[in-house]
């Protein structure tokens, strides 16, 4: 019963892939469509580990999505300005990072309750990459090279795979084995007490928010480079998927906190559900359905468990 | 009590520092001066002005006039990084620990970690923290979360982290107010303050237990109104000295005299017989009409756990009856039929710090205040005609009825708890820590309250930590442990000796528990 109650979202996902497995066989279960998954969840989970870096701090980011989509549109402004593809990374990333910063600031420096502040942040990024774009899709001016940085393979492994392998080892490290990220736990877990002992908590918190806004942006641009395109909703889809994400990792390990392997777990989770009903031939609007109590199920097991303590 | 700090000079003196909010003089002119290895007592009512003098000292608020001199020069700290550089270490009243993280963890917040190559290293920080435990708890799990270690075992873990640099002062705000007074961890604590003051570090500690204050300080330093009205050595000074210094006049709220009452008339009023809260929690109870029941026990014995059952407020198996009557339907339940409940933590369980004094004391009964019968539309002219009443007649000192009781200072928050009641009757009051953090006069007046309500013919229980207010106000006392009553105790078995023995899992001296009143003994 502990077992279930620690492990249970990790022995979900393996009941999940078994399942499937034996539902469709010689589909879901080979090799190269396993790999697919992990290029399936590979921007939402970028985009959720940074959602995770401002949970670690007990707040909200719900601007990603606006950011998400701000990257895309203003990486193809750009090469369609004639930039070429390091100045438009480091244009959209430090413009993201900027507008984190922002976001951070309202919540740490004047207590504006991080769901507010980064809702209505958002939906004034929302207004600019509509702006930028007039409201349409663009194509034009994309060098190829760009789009190799979001499709493709190297050694074997899709592209968007090793950005996400990549960014999970760093933002792993950062937390779990840096002064910062104890820093960013201890202020998620005691405000006060963080204050108290001379913590920066105002600077720590910011740089959260600046950098779950610099994976939204990594996300973007590789949505941009995968797609060939951007429109100026791209990243929609990416808020509630990500904190569905990051809200299952919370159940996956280490008394309900969220860490980069849970988010892992729990955008893995997301992608095999919609990955396998697919290939059952599922439609949309059911896997949207199972999705949905699939994360319920996981936090109310997690409710029971811990009433039973 | 140690010897040390005697004769010796003053590292840290405090000469007439004052600090305002507003129009509220929380510092007027206050002095102190603490030697090294000098155990030192601060001590007054609540509002006295002690938190604030200690807030000066972690550099969380600025002295508004006079002067903070360590080692006979002006020291400004001008925020936690400058308090902690000159040694200065805090172990607040609130346990100021991260909950998720272990004991290594919390004592490394805000220092320079160990690290191999770019990332922390957690086999050094571990050692380090082992080293210092060593010293102090041998025995604190260091790899445990804080949320899991027992409040003593969080306080060890704190003073661990106040330890893991060079401390020359450790401030504790009222540092046994969490354990339990019987509790060896109140003790394994004054064994540690006394093992600092040996190693030369001082400790200036808040406390309202004055026999805490005799046994452990070696000076006091008494503020009233935000000014030092005394100062001296704990021998040159007896308990009776330090309360009318406190209270500016002669002690008589303080020894609190069981008050001569009429005898309980023998009818029994509460009746219960019921299994709750942790697996093999289980007590029988009678309680009769006009009685106070005194409840004791160790942290975690099951007090809060037992008036919540009775209260509804936890899962209950088993009949509760009063005068009769089951009673049933949750706290709601318990109100209709005359219950009242005071809760243990006033903040969490107590009050809405969003509504207004008024608004909270109307609360529990807010169907009593209706403009018509059966609309329910509060009437606020009559809430505020009740909270004005009841403000009277438990001396409710608030700047007005409408702010929010988080401004209100401990001891009237905790009126304001007993003030919602006040104005029905009232057959069975589960009291919750009466008088925890309150001072002194309002701690008297709180127990004239309890008196006044037993006298009404309520049956009243009463959980406290503090022994002297336990042997003080109950007619009679129940022991708690582990859930279980295991005592039973009144009349000429009632002791202080008696109540502590039991509460550690001795049986009672003399005194069997009676089949009808206490479960066996598991």
């Amino acid at each position: 019963m502990t077992l279930l109650r620690r492990y249970g979202t990790l022995l979900a996902l393996a009941l999940i892939v078994a399942v499937f497995a034996v539902a469709s066989p010689g589909a879901f279960g080979t090799v190269a469509n396993l790999v697919n998954i992990t290029q399936q969840m590979s921007l939402l989970a970028i985009v959720a580990i940074g959602a995770t870096l401002v949970m670690v701090v007990g707040e909200f980011d719900l601007s990603v999505s606006a950011v998400v989509s701000f990257a895309g549109i203003a990486a193809v402004s750009l090469f369609g300005a004639g930039h070429g593809i390091a100045a438009v990374f480091a244009l959209v990333v430090i413009a993201a990072l900027a507008m984190g910063t922002v976001s951070g600031f309202l919540v740490a420096r004047f207590a504006v309750p991080s769901f507010i502040a980064t809702l209505a942040f958002g939906t004034v990024i929302g207004g600019l990459t509509f702006w930028i774009s007039d409201g349409a899709t663009l194509f034009s001016g994309i060098p190829p090279a760009f789009r190799d940085l979001g499709r493709g393979t190297v050694l074997g492994l899709p592209v968007p795979t090793l950005w996400l392998i990549g960014t999970a080892v760093i933002a792993w490290l950062l937390l779990d084995a840096t002064e910062f990220g104890r820093r960013l736990y201890a202020i998620g877990g005691n405000r006060e007490a963080a204050r108290l002992v001379g913590l920066p908590v105002r600077r720590d918190m910011i740089i959260a928010f600046a950098l779950s806004a610099g994976l939204a942006a990594l996300a973007g641009l590789l949505l941009a480079a995968r797609l060939g395109s951007a429109h100026p909703t791209g990243g929609g889809g990416y808020l509630l998927s990500a904190y569905a994400a990051v809200f299952l990792g919370m159940t996956a390990f280490r008394e309900g906190e969220p860490s980069v392997p849970g988010t892992l777990v729990g955008a893995a989770i997301i992608a095999v559900v919609s990955n396998g009903l697919t290939i059952l031939g599922v439609p949309s609007f059911l896997q949207d359905l199972m999705t949905g109590a699939i994360i319920l199920a996981a936090v109310l097991v997690r409710q029971l468990g811990r009433a039973g303590d | 009590m140690t010897n040390a700090g005697e004769g010796r000079q003053p590292f840290l003196v405090l000469a007439g520092v004052s600090r305002h909010f507003g129009a509220t003089r929380a510092l007027d002119g206050a002095d102190l001066e603490i030697a090294p290895g000098e155990v030192h007592a601060l001590v007054g009512e609540n509002g006295a002005g002690k938190s604030t003098l200690i807030k000066l000292l972690s550099g969380l608020h600025q002295p508004g006039g006079g002067a903070i001199l360590v080692d006979g020069a002006a020291a400004s700290i001008a925020g936690p990084l400058a308090a902690e550089a000159l040694g200065f270490r805090f172990i607040h009243q609130e346990l100021n620990l991260v909950p998720q993280f272990d004991t290594v963890g919390n004592a490394w917040i805000g220092r320079r970690h160990p690290h191999r190559g770019p990332f922390i290293d957690r086999a050094a920080m571990r050692a380090r923290v082992a080293a210092v435990a060593a010293r102090i708890a041998p025995d604190l799990p260091l790899d445990r979360p804080a949320a899991r270690l027992t409040p003593g075992q969080r306080q060890m873990a704190e003073i661990v982290r106040a330890l893991m640099t060079d401390a020359r002062l450790v401030v504790m705000d009222e540092p046994t107010s969490s354990l339990s007074e019987a509790e060896a961890e109140a003790e394994r604590l004054h064994a540690v303050v006394r093992q600092l003051s040996v190693s030369g570090t001082a400790v200036l500690f808040i406390s309202h237990r004055l026999d805490e204050v005799m046994a452990l300080a070696d000076g006091y330093t008494v503020l009233r109104g935000g000014r030092t009205v005394g100062a001296g050595r704990v021998k040159d000074i007896d308990r009776a000295g330090l309360v009318r210094l406190m209270s500016g006049g002669p002690a008589s709220a303080e020894t609190l005299p069981k008050a001569a009452r009429l005898a309980p008339s023998g009818d029994i009023a509460l009746s219960a017989n019921i299994a709750f809260g942790p697996a093999g929690s289980h007590a029988v109870i009678e309680i009769g009409a006009g009685e106070i029941v005194g409840l004791y026990g160790l942290v975690g014995a099951g007090r809060s756990a037992l008036l919540k059952a009775l209260w509804g407020a936890l899962p209950v198996v088993g009949t509760i009856r009063l005068a009769g009557r089951p009673l049933a339907g949750g706290p709601a339940g318990r109100i209709a039929q005359g219950a009242v409940y005071v809760p243990e933590d006033r903040r969490r369980e107590g009050f809405a710090g969003a509504l207004s004094i008024a608004d909270n004391l109307a609360l529990a009964h807010l169907s009593d205040f209706r403009r018509i019968p059966r609309l329910p539309l509060p009437a606020r002219g009559q809430i505020h005609a009740f909270a004005r009443d009841v403000g009277t007649r438990l001396r409710l000192v608030a700047a007005s009825l409408d702010s929010s009781p988080l401004t209100l200072s401990g001891g009237n928050q905790q009126k304001l708890l007993f003030g919602r009641w006040l104005g029905r009757p009232i057959r069975l009051a589960l009291i919750d820590e009466p008088t925890r953090g309150v001072d002194v006069g309002a701690k008297a007046e709180i127990h004239g309250e309890i008196r006044r309500i037993a006298a009404s013919g309520a049956a009243v229980i009463a959980a406290t930590s503090d022994i002297e207010e336990l042997m003080a106000l109950a007619d009679r006392v129940l022991v708690m442990n582990g859930g279980r009553i295991v005592a039973d105790l009144a009349g000429a078995v009632l002791t202080r000796e008696a109540v502590v023995a039991a509460a550690f899992g001795h049986a009672p001296r003399s005194h069997p528990p009676q089949p009808n009143r206490a479960a066996a003994v598991a």
